[in-house]
């Protein structure tokens, strides 16, 4: 198991969440802590950058909803940046790559 | 120690004289006192048990004057009430039969009332006739070793009373373990049906595998008439694990159902599975989903013919296997998680089942399943479809068995909940196919 880290840093648009490890069922209130503490503001952009991430399972996936749904709350927008392909395998899978603004990269996201 | 070679000092000779004569002094002194102040009690009785002679040192620990007892009293005065039980059955038989006894435990009675925990020891002293002339007794004082027996059967006593304490919260725990899992079990029927329902013309058959056997599954499957011929099918699979996915499985199971009798439609059935699942988790900040797809099937032509009708959202494509050897997967491209976004797109496939056709619903526990070292070697869609294609053409009872073993194959690489729902029209024109469940 590869332990989950969250590293924040601020841009001009908004906070960018650097998401590594797995995020599983026993780390994904690691991440669901930090989206609680996060303060968004209207117009803001929060930018997942996943391009760390080793695992995801359905757990993963509802933080994910968890920080769209915390965005969406702030009236801001969210970003999916850099996600592997295993796991926008799932997304597609799922639908979610609808649902989700996927970018290639968390530095396009500004 | 042993001295090695070298030469005595002369010294020394004279240290040792003066010892030894220190020695006997002590010796010399000792025979009377030796008796009179021995670290144990001494006394003789004659045969009737009177006292004859006693040691000061026992006077001392009953508190008793040598003038009170020498003459006057018989052992058996010095003895308390069940001691003198005890002497009058076992010490005297005994010590008459073998002419002397020892380490018998026994209390003694002191002048203050206390009582002295002794141990005796007796010989019988005989004339040069062989007569017994009187009896010489030596008590140990007890009282240090009895309180130590004391306390190691208090100790055992204790050590039997936390056993038995620990024996009832076992049995208590068992108990309690055997009611939760009789509710576990009732529960889960309430997931899952225990059996499926004959319909007629069809063949169906259910495999349901749970990864952990004491979590409520977060898979979920059913089948039901929705009026005429018409039977409605959904199987799926909620977020999450344990009690939190169970109370979603039955939110979404019982919402289905209303559903589907109220609209048989699949799509919108599963928009307002949508809709209850929007309002009631992820509208409040705390996002809960399932994947699900869900079918009707009816009378559609000659044969027994069947028109499948089906809606996903975000679930893998439902899959068929064909009485000519075909295998293909129904995508329902488009379909989203049900629960995420209010007004969820969903997608939809029809097909229909001829003779010996047979459609299977699976949850992702099976593409899912880790087939290799990594967490993302998985078993795959492409396998499942090569998998299908090898045992094509088959019945839903031949198909269910087939991936069943494929499971147990996987084994370990099981890591959820896997269900598995085929429905299927006989190949020949038969009467009535018989249901087939398979529960594990």
């Amino acid at each position: 198991m590869n332990p989950l880290t969250v590293r924040q840093h601020d841009t001009t648009t908004g906070p960018v969440l650097h998401v590594a490890g797995d995020l599983d069922f026993d780390q994904a209130p690691v991440l669901r802590g930090r989206l609680d503490q996060l303060s968004l503001s209207p117009g803001q952009c929060l930018v997942l950058d996943l391009s760390g991430l080793e695992f995801c399972d359905s757990s993963g996936i509802t933080a994910l909803l968890a920080a769209r749904q915390h965005a969406l709350a702030a009236e801001a927008d969210v970003v999916l940046a850099a996600v592997p392909a295993n796991l926008l395998r799932v997304l597609t899978l799922v639908g979610l790559d609808q649902v989700f603004t996927l970018r290639p990269d968390s530095s396009a996201a500004s | 120690m042993c001295r090695t070679g070298g030469v005595p000092e002369p010294a020394e000779t004279g240290d040792e004289a003066s010892t030894n004569a220190a020695f006997t002094a002590l010796l010399e002194d000792s025979a009377e006192d030796l008796y009179e102040s021995a670290p144990c009690g001494y006394l003789s009785t004659m045969m009737d048990g009177t006292i004859a002679k006693i040691n000061t040192t026992l006077l001392d620990w009953l508190g008793l004057e040598r003038e009170a007892v020498v003459g006057r009293k018989r052992f058996t005065d010095l003895l308390t009430i069940g001691g003198k039980l005890y002497h009058e059955t076992h010490f005297a038989p005994l010590l008459r039969m073998q002419g002397e006894l020892r380490g018998i435990a026994l209390d003694l009675r002191r002048l203050d009332g206390g009582r002295l925990p002794v141990l005796v020891s007796a010989v019988v002293k005989h004339g040069t006739e062989g007569e017994p002339l009187l009896i010489r007794i030596t008590v140990f004082d007890a009282s240090d070793r009895r309180a130590y027996e004391q306390e190691l059967l208090r100790r055992r006593e204790e050590a039997e009373r936390a056993r038995a304490e620990a024996d009832e919260a076992r049995r208590q725990a068992e108990a309690d373990r055997a009611r939760l899992a009789d509710a576990l079990a009732v529960l889960q029927r309430s997931l899952v049906p225990d059996s499926l329902p004959d319909v007629p013309g069809l063949e169906t058959a259910v495999h349901y595998h749970t990864a952990s056997p004491d979590q409520l599954g977060g898979d979920f499957y059913d089948l039901f008439p929705v009026g005429g011929d018409r039977w409605a099918f959904f199987l799926g699979d909620v977020c999450g694990k344990g009690p939190e996915a169970a109370s979603l499985t039955s939110l979404t199971r019982y919402t289905l159902r209303a559903a589907a009798h109220h609209d048989p439609d699949p799509a919108s059935a599963l928009a307002t599975l949508n809709a209850v699942l929007h309002e009631r988790y992820t509208g409040g900040g705390n996002p809960r989903y399932c994947t699900c797809i869900f079918g009707i099937i009816e009378p559609g032509g000659e044969h027994g013919r069947r028109v499948v009708r089906l809606a996903s959202g975000g679930h893998p494509p439902a899959l068929v296997l064909r009485s000519d050897g075909r295998a293909e997967f129904l995508p329902t491209p488009g379909g989203l998680l049900i629960g995420v976004v209010p007004g969820a797109p969903i997608g939809t496939v029809e097909t229909v089942l001829g003779p010996g056709d047979t459609v299977v619903l699976y949850t992702d526990g099976l593409t899912e399943a880790r087939t290799g070292p990594g967490r993302d070697d998985l078993y795959g869609e492409d396998a499942l479809h090569t998998f299908a294609t090898d045992h094509a053409p088959g019945t839903p009872h031949e198909v269910i068995t087939a991936l069943t073993g494929l499971l147990e194959k996987i084994g370990d690489g099981l890591d959820d909940d896997t269900a598995l729902l085929a429905l299927g029209v006989p190949a020949a024109p038969s009467p009535l196919g018989p249901a087939t469940n398979h529960i594990s």
